[in-house]
């Protein structure tokens, strides 16, 4: 992805400075909303200064400096927040940020299980990677109005219902972990699913996902879901580079340039996967991580360890019984046990996929093994109907037409 | 923090008299956990949905009619208010409310210390 330098210098100011400020600017006024509004306003301001003045050389004395600012102009204006302006002139001192828990506690409110998923990654993203409405709407492809009032919603949920603002107790923190972990995965999946070759945004949710789930998981190092995350998360960006084409299409996993995939990458990820293993039972971040392994560590396509997949996609499937994990594991069962339990495998599935457009592509190319090239071939355009990523079109179209060539070919004999 | 808890239970399920007593007890143990450290602030049993009567008005005029607001399967059969820290509390008592084939719906109750017009010191 090409980006300026200085918006990439600006993004990691964000990404360092806006949660622990935010952070603890809840916790010193008690007022979700009122601080990460205060935070927004100077990630906002510096968005249109900093690209002329230059990042300044103590950002976060800048953001703290210009959020203090807009507080009290808008303290003036509300009385009933002069109660709150007492507590941040005193409180309020660049060295504010003196509870490392802070930004823990930030990510477990902005993700509590009583906001709705939308809401959660919309406000993780905003008071704790300090992104602007506008920037995330963009992400997520809705209007600003939209993710404006999305926001504002959740955040008068966090103070009318009372969330509260910590991280929760040993009892509850699987569950609560697993929204947060969840949330994390939309981001980096949007970053990553969501771009194509020349798309070029300001933020780059892959970077932004990786590093909050970094962050996590040194605030939280006995988790070993969040290290089969980030795991996971390292291994699908170590292929990122390969997987489209100069025209922009897709490349499938099989024709990719196994050389240009970072390897250092991969290797940080299989010793993760290791720690995380350490620590616990396998979870489905993990196995995902597992399979997403055998992928990136095998030298040729040819030499990928199917049987191993196999079995990692059946504990998958045993944790989370859903029909896109069966989807995956029959692509597994072609190449251990040939197309023909693969189809019936597929078959079964026809009801519950209907309508995703991997089902068809899937069934296109096993429908090409077996020759029924026809029914490949619609198959396919199916699978174009359901997709708008350009890129994938991009490739099924190309695939399409020899096929469509082969079929008629075939049924002329 | 005051928060409103709503059962809301399927009206056509049956349940027999053992079923019932287990019910009942089960429930009698909640209400005995929950009182123990003072934090039930009233709460009653409702009749079925059918004994309802819903007053609307039309320009500005009562109109009497039969049946709850809203004609559902699933109704409102009980509330109870409770006091606590905050959302997470009231959850975890929400979560260990005993009929499991009941829903739960948790309310903040609208306080009026905290409305803006309140003088602030």
């Amino acid at each position: 992805m090409v980006s300026d330098p200085t918006v990439e210098a600006m993004n990691a100011v964000f990404r360092a400075e806006v949660g622990p400020m935010c952070g603890s600017l809840v916790r010193i006024t008690g007022d979700f909303d009122l601080a990460e509004d205060l935070v927004q306003d100077a990630v906002v301001v510096a968005l249109e200064r900093w690209p002329i003045d230059g990042v300044p050389e103590r950002p976060a004395a800048w953001l703290l400096q210009t959020a203090r600012r807009r507080a009290i102009d808008r303290l003036r204006r509300d009385s009933t927040y002069r109660a709150k302006l007492q507590l941040l002139t005193n409180g309020w001192a660049p060295d504010v940020r003196s509870d490392p828990d802070d930004r823990l506690r930030l990510i477990f409110t902005c993700c509590h299980p009583a906001l709705a998923r939308e809401a959660q990654v919309a406000l993780t993203l905003r008071a704790v990677m300090g992104m602007t409405t506008s920037q995330i709407a963009h992400a997520f492809l809705v209007s600003e109005a939209t993710m404006a009032q999305r926001i504002v919603r959740a955040k008068r949920k966090i103070v009318g219902a009372h969330i509260p603002y910590r991280v929760p107790g040993a009892d509850e923190l699987p569950e609560r972990l697993a929204e947060v972990l969840a949330s994390l995965y939309i981001v980096f999946n949007e970053g990553y699913l969501g771009s194509g070759p020349d798309v070029s945004t300001s933020r780059d949710l892959c970077v932004d996902a990786l590093w909050l789930c970094g962050l996590v998981a040194r605030m939280l190092p006995e988790e070993p879901e969040v290290l089969a995350l980030l795991a996971l998360m390292r291994l699908h960006e170590s292929r990122r580079a390969t997987r489209f084409d100069a025209s922009g299409a897709l490349v499938l996993l099989r024709d990719q340039d196994r050389t240009r995939w970072d390897h250092a990458a991969i290797a940080e990820a299989g010793a993760l996967l290791e720690q995380a293993r350490r620590l616990g039972r396998p979870g489905a971040y993990w196995l995902q991580a597992a399979i997403a392994a055998c992928h990136a560590e095998a030298p040729t396509f040819d030499d990928t360890d199917w049987a191993q997949i196999l079995a990692l996609y059946g504990a998958l499937v045993r944790l989370n019984p859903g029909p896109v994990v069966r989807l995956n594991r029959a692509i597994a069962l072609e190449h251990v046990a040939g197309p023909v339990p693969a189809m019936e495998e597929l078959d079964a599935l026809r009801a519950e996929l209907d309508g995703y457009h991997l089902y068809w592509a899937t069934r296109a190319e096993l429908l090409r093994r077996f020759g029924r090239l026809d029914e490949a071939a619609d198959a396919d355009r199916r699978a174009i109907e359901l997709t708008d990523n350009p890129s994938e079109r991009a490739l099924l179209e190309a695939r399409l037409e020899p096929t469509v060539i082969r079929a008629i070919g075939a049924n002329s004999n | 923090m005051k928060y409103m808890l709503l059962f809301i239970k399927n009206e056509e399920a049956v349940l027999d008299e053992a079923d019932q007593r287990a019910h009942y007890a089960a429930i009698d143990e909640w209400f005995a956990e929950i009182g123990r450290d003072g934090k039930i602030r009233g709460g009653e049993e409702l009749q079925p949905s059918n004994t309802a009567t819903t007053i609307r008005f039309q320009d500005g005029r009562p109109l009497v009619t039969d049946g709850p607001f809203m004609e559902s399967k699933e109704n409102v059969a009980g509330f109870v208010t409770i006091d606590v820290a905050d959302l997470d509390e009231a959850i975890a008592i929400a979560k260990k409310w005993p009929p499991k084939d009941q829903a739960v719906e948790i309310r903040p109750v609208l306080s009026h210390d905290a409305m803006p017009h309140h003088p602030a010191g």
